[in-house]
């Protein structure tokens, strides 16, 4: 297949597939179990797809006749996809026993969150801010309706009404930064827009500084970055284990690939203006994220506020990789490949043992699960060992490039405070640690059924592992040197 | 498979794949003694066939991570030699003397993790590859403490946990950091240990690194203001973690000093020495007296530990041919020693349940053959003469002289004080009168003595023939101050 007819396959893929449970729902042929492996072949079908293209270096326009250079596929766009829908994929596997046991996942919960993929696929693709606005709103009101699918909960309604409400407002921003961009530079063409700025001289570009400002806040909202991300807990809380899975691993990772593209592109000429402000936003996030997930009781609240923290690495990143070195643009898609395994594994392992409750989690009801249940407890201490950036897990390797990044743009203030919130982060994952394997409960040995979930999850903590010390020396699986030159690959598309 | 990628990697496979499988747990140890011997007999062929007159040997060297420079690079020499041989032969003993006590797989599975990550981390000449090790070793004494601890195992063991990554995060930076200078001077990473000595960093850029790495280091060893979580982990950690940590760990601390701040900032250690030897004699002091107040066994040999680490700290920052020397003895020795010592104590815990000298006494009526070896072992631990720790101790006051009369005064005040805190414990638990906890004291056991026996030959020997085991030391000892432009003492 050329790169351009993946490129125009896989949206279609996903949204016929959508359509096509939306109608089969009504007929008597739909069960819930066709419906989920419909959702589940689709996402696997298109990951292949996606997967095959990434391998390459390239920048195509889709169909510019049609589109008007509104849409790129590039390897960036390309390796984004794959995890999205590789992560989509993943989620739905590993929630399986959830969504046996519950009510609520109805044939529309399927199409919305197939809806939702491919709002995240034309974002990624999206050159232009009209369009990214169109497909951003698209996942995030497939996502607002996600979370408040349990109608039965209280919370779930709730959180859903927060995150709609203040998305919704926050959206606004987007929408008034665009327009001040647009009413200098006379385009929402990124390339247009790079151009533009290029060629004006800096200091009259006040419009297009302030517009950048909004869309910045729009975005730091969306990636729950303090002092935007308040939501974040309620709205985790309130969402069933699958789906806060699926905002944290995937949503999040959408959105940043969108900044990535935005601030690389357009925006690198206004470092000295927008550094100070990442910094001061990423400091925030950081010790914000860690005050709240050092308070939490619930171990999913605690999961929720930690990727707070983990956003405020990410913005370490940014902010390096806005002072011009590619390398940390690179450190960046690493990072997002290491959080997005880990937090998937994390919050899938959850969901697993929840057995579809809504009850929230203590760290208590951990207590002994290493004895009963010795797979699912390795596999949870694996991903909170990644999550903590302890070494032999993809978490430490993306930690490790996001803090040299940082050393090396002259920030060695700021990686030196990532290393001290990463000392407190040892804290509330090893507290995780302790309950599954220190502290005795009376339970007897439990069977939670669902064996190819539980394959899954095991997957998912070996590709985790494989991320730490991956090497051709053993075996001739792509490790950590092939994930690298992907997402160097992936930052150089983009400038192609 | 080389050598020296197996015994690291022996042992970690053997742990991972027993995890696996719910097997009889006889099978484990028996898997386990296996393993062990097996990478103490290749240690003990790696310490024959190991020349001392050439730098790096065994060498292994495979890029792992090649857009970062880093490095699977391996190789042994007289630095490292030592923890090598004193981890594998440790090993097995420790199984010997503690198989009818323990009867978990974790125990043992840990026990095997952990023997892996030190050989890994002795061995490592790529900075990634040794925080890799460094911070891996830790995880299954974490484990280790927190399943089979006593007391308050679980707050403790996640303060050792919480300190110790502290140390290493801040070390971690440093790494980062003289990476980055390298790439700025040299054009691309580097994190080998050979090509980061030739960066250049300024005066504070040195200082603020340097300090990055003493933290770690510091923090593990315990050097003095860094000593808050010893006496307490110690106290909550079952037999087999203690003497990890006590015989190994804290040893690889002043091995790291050596083998990494001696050869990247040697300028900066010059410089920063009289701070460290002068911490160093402190330490000494002030542990060896609270170690004479203490009424835990276990404490008081945790004190008395770090009472003599800080006597190798000392040896090393004097920058003298007999102090590297005596240092390495001293790891050796003292390492041999206080294993013996701990494995004792978990013998003594076994039979009278209890950890407080006031209550014990007597043991020597009951005991004669147990009294015998605990006594041994503690006056080797004070450096009696005909033991190693003699030989040690002895070199290190030597070199300590050499750099200044009155530091070797305070220098030699160890064997005073280690003699009054381990004669003042050895007259309350042995001698005196039999009590009732005592008085059914079992004398030891055969493989109790299997264990003993073989740690206290070494002792004698090392003791009585130091000359073979210093020759292999020697040669790194002077290759490193001659390569310093230090004044060398030649004998």
């Amino acid at each position: 297949m050329t790169n351009e007819s993946v490129a125009l396959t896989i949206p279609s893929l996903l949204l016929f597939s959508a359509i096509f449970i939306l109608l089969f729902g009504f007929s008597s042929y739909y069960s819930k179990e066709r419906g989920y492996y419909l959702t589940l072949g689709t996402l696997l079908v298109t990951s292949i797809i996606s997967g095959s293209a990434i391998f390459e270096n390239y920048s195509i326009e889709v169909i510019p006749q049609i589109f008007n250079g509104m849409l790129i596929y590039d390897t960036f766009s390309a390796v984004f996809i794959s995890l999205f829908l590789f992560g989509g994929f993943l989620t739905l596997a590993i929630a399986k026993s959830f969504i046996d046991k519950t009510k609520f996942f109805t044939f529309e919960s399927f199409s919305i969150l197939l809806f939702s993929l491919f709002g995240m696929v034309i974002l990624s693709m999206s050159n232009e801010l009209l369009s990214a606005f169109i497909s951003l709103e698209i996942a995030s009101i497939s996502v607002y309706i996600l979370v408040g699918l349990n109608r039965d909960s209280l919370k779930a309604s709730e959180a859903f009404f927060k995150y709609l409400l203040l998305g919704s407002f926050s959206s606004s921003f987007y929408l008034l930064g665009m327009m001040l961009i647009f009413a200098q530079a006379k385009s929402t063409n990124l390339d247009v827009i790079a151009e533009y700025i290029l060629h004006t001289e800096l200091n009259s570009q006040l419009l297009i500084v302030a517009g950048g400002m909004l869309i910045m806040l729009t975005i730091m909202f969306k990636i729950a970055s303090l002092p935007f991300g308040a939501w974040v807990i309620d709205v985790y809380e309130g969402a069933s284990l699958p789906i806060t899975a699926y905002m944290a691993g995937i949503f999040k990772i959408a959105v940043f690939a969108f900044a990535l593209r935005l601030f690389l592109s357009d925006y690198s000429a206004f470092e000295m203006i927008y550094d100070p402000l990442i910094i001061v936003g990423a400091v925030i996030t950081m010790i914000g994220g860690s005050l709240l997930a050092v308070i939490q009781n619930s171990v999913k609240k605690m999961l929720a506020a930690s990727s707070i923290v983990h956003s405020g690495y990410l913005l370490i990143a940014l902010a390096s990789a806005g002072a011009g070195n590619t390398s940390a643009a690179s450190a960046i898609i690493f990072y997002l490949f290491a959080y997005f395994i880990s937090a998937l594994g994390a919050f899938g392992v959850l969901s697993y043992i929840s057995k579809g409750g809504d009850k929230l989690i203590n760290y208590s009801d951990l207590d002994g699960l290493g004895k009963k249940s010795p797979l699912i407890s390795a596999s949870f201490t694996v991903f909170i060992l990644s999550l903590a950036g302890f070494p032999s897990t993809i978490g430490f390797i993306g930690k490790f490039y996001i803090f040299t990044s940082a050393i090396e743009a002259g920030y060695t203030a700021l990686a030196i405070f990532g290393a001290l919130t990463a000392f407190i982060s040892i804290y509330y994952y090893f507290k995780v640690i302790v309950h599954l394997y220190f502290k005795d409960s009376v339970n007897e040995r439990l069977d939670y059924g669902y064996k190819v979930s539980l394959a899954f999850i095991a997957l998912t903590a070996l590709i985790v592992l494989w991320g730490g010390v991956g090497t051709s020396l053993l075996v001739d699986i792509p490790g950590i040197n092939a994930l690298n030159e992907l997402s160097r690959d992936a930052i150089e598309s983009l400038a192609l | 498979m080389n050598t020296l990628s197996t015994i690291i990697f022996l042992p970690v496979i053997t742990g991972v794949v027993l995890s696996f499988f719910r097997i009889n747990i006889n099978l484990v140890k028996i898997i386990y003694m296996l393993v062990t011997s097996l990478v103490a007999y290749l240690s003990i062929k790696l310490y024959i066939n190991f020349d001392p007159h050439s730098s790096r040997q065994f060498v292994e060297f495979h890029s792992w991570i090649s857009e970062y420079g880093i490095n699977y690079h391996i190789g042994v020499d007289g630095v490292s030699i030592g923890i090598v041989i004193m981890n594998a032969i440790l090993m097995p003993l420790v199984a010997v003397a503690l198989y009818k006590q323990r009867d978990k797989h974790g125990y043992w599975i840990n026990l095997l993790f952990v023997q892996g990550g030190i050989m890994g981390a002795a061995l490592s000449l790529d900075l990634m590859l040794f925080y890799l090790f460094w911070e891996l070793m830790l995880l299954p004494i974490f484990f280790m403490i927190g399943m089979f601890g006593y007391g308050k195992n679980h707050f403790m063991t996640m303060k050792f946990n919480m300190y110790t990554i502290f140390g290493s995060l801040m070390m971690l930076i440093s790494i980062l950091y003289i990476a980055v200078k390298y790439k700025e001077q040299f054009g691309g990473y580097s994190f080998d240990l050979e090509a980061l000595k030739y960066i250049t960093l300024t005066t504070t850029q040195s200082l603020l690194v340097f300090s990055g790495f003493m933290l770690a280091f510091a923090i593990k060893i315990p050097i003095f203001p860094f000593h808050t979580w010893l006496s307490e982990t110690y106290e909550s950690a079952p037999t087999g973690a203690v003497i990890v940590m006590s015989a190994l760990m804290a040893k690889l601390g002043a091995y790291a000093i050596w083998r990494f701040l001696f050869t990247l900032f040697n300028e900066t250690s010059h410089f920063l020495a009289p701070y460290f030897i002068s911490l160093g004699l402190f330490g000494l002091i002030y542990f060896g007296i609270s170690a004479m107040n203490q009424t835990h066994l276990k404490r008081m040999f945790a004190l008395s530990s770090a009472s003599h680490l800080s006597l190798i700290v000392v040896g090393l920052f004097i920058y003298d041919v007999y102090g590297l020397i005596g240092a390495s003895y001293l790891i050796v020795a003292h390492a041999i020693s206080s294993a013996a010592l701990f494995l004792m104590v978990g013998m003594l815990y076994e039979r009278v349940q209890t950890h407080s000298i006031k209550k014990l006494g007597g043991i020597a009526k009951v005991a004669p053959k147990f009294s015998l070896f605990f006594a041994f072992f503690a006056l080797s631990i004070v450096g009696v003469p005909l033991t190693a720790g003699f030989v040690a101790e002895l070199l290190i006051i030597l070199g300590a002289f050499h750099y200044n009369i009155y530091i070797g005064f305070v220098a030699a005040t160890t064997i005073l004080i280690a003699m009054l805190f381990m004669f003042k414990m050895i007259s309350q638990v042995l001698y005196g009168d039999v009590n009732d906890m005592t008085a059914n004291f079992k004398d030891l056991r055969t493989h109790e003595l299997f264990a003993l026996i073989p740690l206290a030959l070494l002792v004698v020997v090392m003791g009585v023939f130091p000359d073979y085991f210093i020759n292999k030391i020697e040669p790194t000892a002077k290759s490193y101050l001659s390569e310093k432009k230090v004044v060398n003492y030649d004998k």
